[in-house]
């Protein structure tokens, strides 16, 4: 095989920009441990990601099946407290405590999913708002389990009941974790049930005319997003190792839905670039922007703002300034080429 | 005059009749936001997420003009309805308009974005100390089956349902009223009718901020004025215009109070802290088993 | 799924409605409606505006509920089902399979999978197994994708295969709606409106297709029509319709002259003065 013929190959390797990423995203430890980089960057960053795993899981909800749901912010508290009530107050083993802290919110969703099924569009998102509101007021006064306000703390994840990781080690596992997930979510979108989603989207007549039972694949993807989402809490749990009621409130299911929306719907790497544009962005450029930096809640009008300009003007979401840039330099370059030819 | 204490069923009957004045107050601060909603609903054909913010960027107004510009609160508060009015002008003006080719979940995403802007906007206007809004009479109460009723209590429900009433007599029997109707009932036709559907669209955003304004200023007195002050009532809100059912103006009304009473009730007499939970889910279930609502009415797919 | 017994149908029958109805408050959109439809036959159902041929067929396909009468089918598995029994999507595993007049595909998918949505039924793969991409998922995807191409060679569009289907011109849509009805091997297709939109050389393109079609993939095709010209020349048989009720049955030489028909479009020599 020739160097042409092994670039063309992996070039086309269907998940290589998922790849790229994580090894790029990898490299922060290092740097930060060379000074290149402060050390908040790997807090930064993590947080990135793990915001990127609960966004992906909307995204299978309302990009692909067209299912809106406000009430991820709750579903992620619950499997955040779940995960560190299963590990500090249990001492379950890690791995366990994944399975439980996962197990719980998806059944819980299933529930929501049969409500979905008799109520439609709006309805359905007012009620997960609703759903949503009686989670984090339940986290409140739960305290036996949740600590209440005082919040409540966890640990670096013990992977086979004696690795102990660090924080350098986690963030690794975020990376790892993050990459299979958007491979996981790539080709459950190309195979034939990412078509039914679609189908039942798109249109819901031509959905049931070719077989695709619409109870069945909203139950399948109510499921499959908040086992994301709640695999996104367990992950917040034990790398930021800190949680507490107030959190899991609507401006946070807000903000993921403007990562969706920003990045763009239906667009994997799209998540990640929403998830870096409405939570790294606001730390690393808008805070160092003078007078409008000091201001508080800065980011969130920024946030809203651009949710609405996006709207407007990008309906595709900003991914497509990385497409359209390609196809503009593809353009000049055949331009040029034409010239001189 | 002492109270005389009747009893029915083991309940008091002056405790049940301040519940149930409680909860008609608190029923008309929700049921002028969810007719704010509704209205913008019925002929924007977006669901107003943001109500409940602008609202309360509008009361902030209002305690603005009140306590550092030491305007009279009757003053201040038609200066926040101005300002009501002015803000949804400008949404519907700046932003709504353009929205033609956008998809209807886009629309409700949009006003997600504005609860951002509103929300945020209010530390950078008007600072971060949490402010205080009085009420409209301070003291004074009258005594009504053994339960004592503020005139202020009085003067909200009364209020409140003035306003209503003027709404839908104005819906019902004036020809602004039939403009409104029939670009709620179908906006292009209307248009193709000569309806001047964009200026009913604007009013439609002005009315609903003015409704929002002056339930913010009810709501605020019996808390601090803060970035969360419509939290809640705009959730209740949009519950209530689930229970009623979004195809009638009335229905959300009509939900809104039937959920200020049931709060109420659950937080009396089952528990103060699972109130609210226990209603969220008692609606949830009435959901499920009457997908439209109270009164709202099945729509048939054709295909 | 045990149903309640269904009497079999007379051999040579494939589609049997009896006394078919359904209300929408209060008025009557199909009355009492009778009519079969024979192996490899192409039936044409026709009526003026608001006859009640879309909610017949809305009926039969299980979109709406009937009030009352039964809908006989044979099934690919070549027993005798009863319809109303079934729910909207096990529809098309019992071998009856439809088109919209709206033209129902999703735009931000290709051409190549709108198609394969039309193969659904067909996948044994689950969920765990498409994401994983195993070995068995692969090879019935692309089973599937070649069977997807070849449909598609056979209305004409395999070039526009890989292309997204929105932004495209009315008639390739309703090429790519029909070639998704062809993946499951159907043993009758109903067609709602399939000349709606379409130019006289791109009717008479249709009209050969649906032939084709019949000869092809040997099944029995339903045709839901306004269009006089392509149901006169495709159909075997006519059922014309009127206030949802029965009016004629017959050769479409016959339906032409017959008088109730005649009238039903055109009305009496009164309403014409």
């Amino acid at each position: 095989m020739t160097m042409k013929t092994l670039l063309a190959k992996i070039k086309a390797y269907p998940y290589l920009p998922y790849i790229s990423l994580g090894l790029v995203l990898s490299l922060i430890p290092t740097l930060v441990y060379f000074d290149v980089l402060r050390s908040s960057y790997v807090t930064l960053i993590g947080a990135v990601m793990i915001y990127t795993i609960v966004a992906l899981g909307l995204n299978l909800l309302l990009g692909w099946s067209g299912l809106i749901s406000l009430g991820t912010a709750g579903f992620m508290g619950l499997a955040a407290y779940a995960s560190a009530y299963f590990t500090v107050n249990l001492k379950l083993p890690f791995e366990l405590s994944v399975i439980l802290s996962i197990a719980i919110p998806v059944a819980i969703s299933v529930l929501v999913g049969l409500i979905s099924l008799r109520i439609e569009g709006l309805y359905l998102a007012i009620a997960t708002l609703a759903v949503s509101e009686i989670f984090r007021k339940t986290f409140a006064e739960f305290d036996f389990i949740t600590n209440g306000f005082s919040g409540k703390s966890a640990k670096y994840p013990t992977l086979l009941g004696f690795f102990k990781l660090d924080n350098t080690m986690t963030y690794l596992l975020l990376v790892i974790v993050m990459v299979l997930i958007m491979i996981l979510i790539h080709n459950l979108i190309n195979s034939h049930v990412g078509r039914a989603l679609n189908a039942m989207r798109g249109s819901e007549a031509a959905a049931q005319a070719m077989g695709i039972d619409l109870l069945k694949y909203r139950l399948v993807a109510f499921a499959l997003a908040i086992a994301l989402t709640s695999v996104a809490g367990i992950l917040y749990v034990h790398f930021i190792k800190y949680v507490e009621p107030s959190k899991w409130n609507l401006g946070l299911s807000l903000n993921i839905l403007a990562v969706i929306i920003i990045g763009g719907v239906r667009n994997i790497m799209g998540t990640f670039v929403g998830a870096f544009v409405v939570f790294a962005v606001p730390d690393l450029v808008l805070k160092q922007i003078p007078y409008f930096g000091k201001i508080a809640n800065f980011a969130y009008i920024v946030n809203g703002l651009t949710i609405i300009l996006v709207i407007l003007f990008y309906p595709s979401g900003l991914i497509r300034v990385f497409t359209d840039a390609r196809i503009a330099f593809n353009k000049f370059i055949a331009k040029t080429r034409g010239k001189t030819a | 005059m002492g109270s005389q204490y009747y009893s029915v069923g083991g309940c008091e009957v002056s405790t049940f009749v301040q519940l149930v004045t409680r909860s008609l107050e608190t029923g008309s601060i929700y049921a002028l936001a969810a007719l704010g909603i509704i209205i913008i609903f019925r002929t924007s054909s977006i669901t107003h997420f943001a109500q409940g913010a602008m609202a309360m960027f509008n009361t902030f107004v209002v305690t603005i003009l009140f306590t550092k510009m030491d305007m009279p609160l009757w003053m201040a508060l038609i200066g926040g309805i101005i300002s009501a009015v002015t803000t949804g002008f400008l949404v519907d003006f700046l932003i709504i308009r353009h929205t033609k080719k956008v998809s209807p979940v886009a629309k409700q995403i949009i006003t997600l974005g504005l609860i951002m802007v509103f929300v945020g906007v209010i530390p950078m206007m008007f600072g971060v100390e949490p402010l205080n809004l009085p009420q409209f009479f301070n003291t004074g109460d009258i005594t009504f089956l053994g339960a004592k009723i503020s005139y202020n209590g009085l003067f909200n429900i009364s209020f409140g349902l003035i306003i209503m009433f003027v709404l839908f007599y104005i819906l019902q029997n004036t020809k602004w009223g039939l403009a409104i109707r029939t670009t709620a009932s179908n906006e292009v036709v209307a248009r193709m009718m000569g309806v001047p559907t964009k200026k009913v669209t604007m009013a439609a955003w002005a009315i609903a901020a003015a409704l929002g304004v002056i339930a913010g200023v009810m709501n605020a007195p019996t808390t601090t004025v803060t970035p969360n002050l419509m939290d809640s009532v705009q959730l209740n809100a949009l519950v209530a215009c689930v229970l009623g059912g979004f195809q009638t103006f009335y229905g959300p009304v009509l939900g809104a109070y039937i959920i200020a009473i049931l709060q109420n009730l659950f937080a009396y007499y089952f528990s103060s802290t699972w109130g609210t939970q226990l209603l969220y889910i008692f609606i949830l279930v009435f959901i499920v088993l009457r997908p439209h609502g109270l009164i709202g009415k099945k729509v048939i797919k054709k295909v | 799924m045990s149903h309640a017994h269904v009497k079999p149908l007379e051999p040579g029958i494939i589609l049997s409605i009896e006394e078919l109805s359904i209300a929408f408050g209060g008025i009557k959109a199909v009355d009492n409606l009778s009519f079969q439809i024979k192996e490899k036959e192409i039936f044409g159902l026709i009526g003026p505006n608001g006859a009640g041929k879309t909610t017949a067929f809305n009926c039969i396909t299980q979109f709406y509920a009937p009030n009352h009468g039964s809908i006989r089918f044979l099934s690919k598995k070549d027993e005798t089902v009863e319809l109303t029994q079934h729910k909207v999507h096990e529809i098309i595993g019992l071998g009856l399979v439809r088109t919209f007049q709206n033209v129902e595909l999703i735009r931000e998918l290709s051409i190549l999978d709108n198609v394969l949505i039309g193969a659904h039924i067909d996948y044994k793969t689950g969920l765990f197994n498409a994401m994983l991409k195993t070995k068995k998922n692969r090879k019935e995807e692309e089973a599937l994708k070649n069977q997807a191409m070849d449909v598609l060679k056979f209305v004409g569009i395999a070039d526009k295969a890989l292309w997204p289907v929105g932004g495209q011109p009315y008639g390739i849509l309703k090429k790519v709606e029909l070639a998704r009805t062809l993946m499951c091997s159907p043993r009758l297709i109903i067609l709602d409106e399939p000349a709606a939109g379409l130019n006289d050389i791109e009717t008479l393109g249709l009209a050969d297709t649906i032939r084709t079609i019949r000869d092809e993939y040997n099944c029995a095709i339903l045709l839901v029509e306004h269009d006089m010209r392509l149901v006169m020349d495709v159909c075997d048989t006519i059922c014309a319709i009127n206030f949802g009720k029965f009016l004629a049955k017959g050769s479409p030489k016959q339906i032409k002259e017959n008088k109730d028909v005649q009238v039903a479009y055109l009305g009496t020599k009164e309403d014409l003065v």
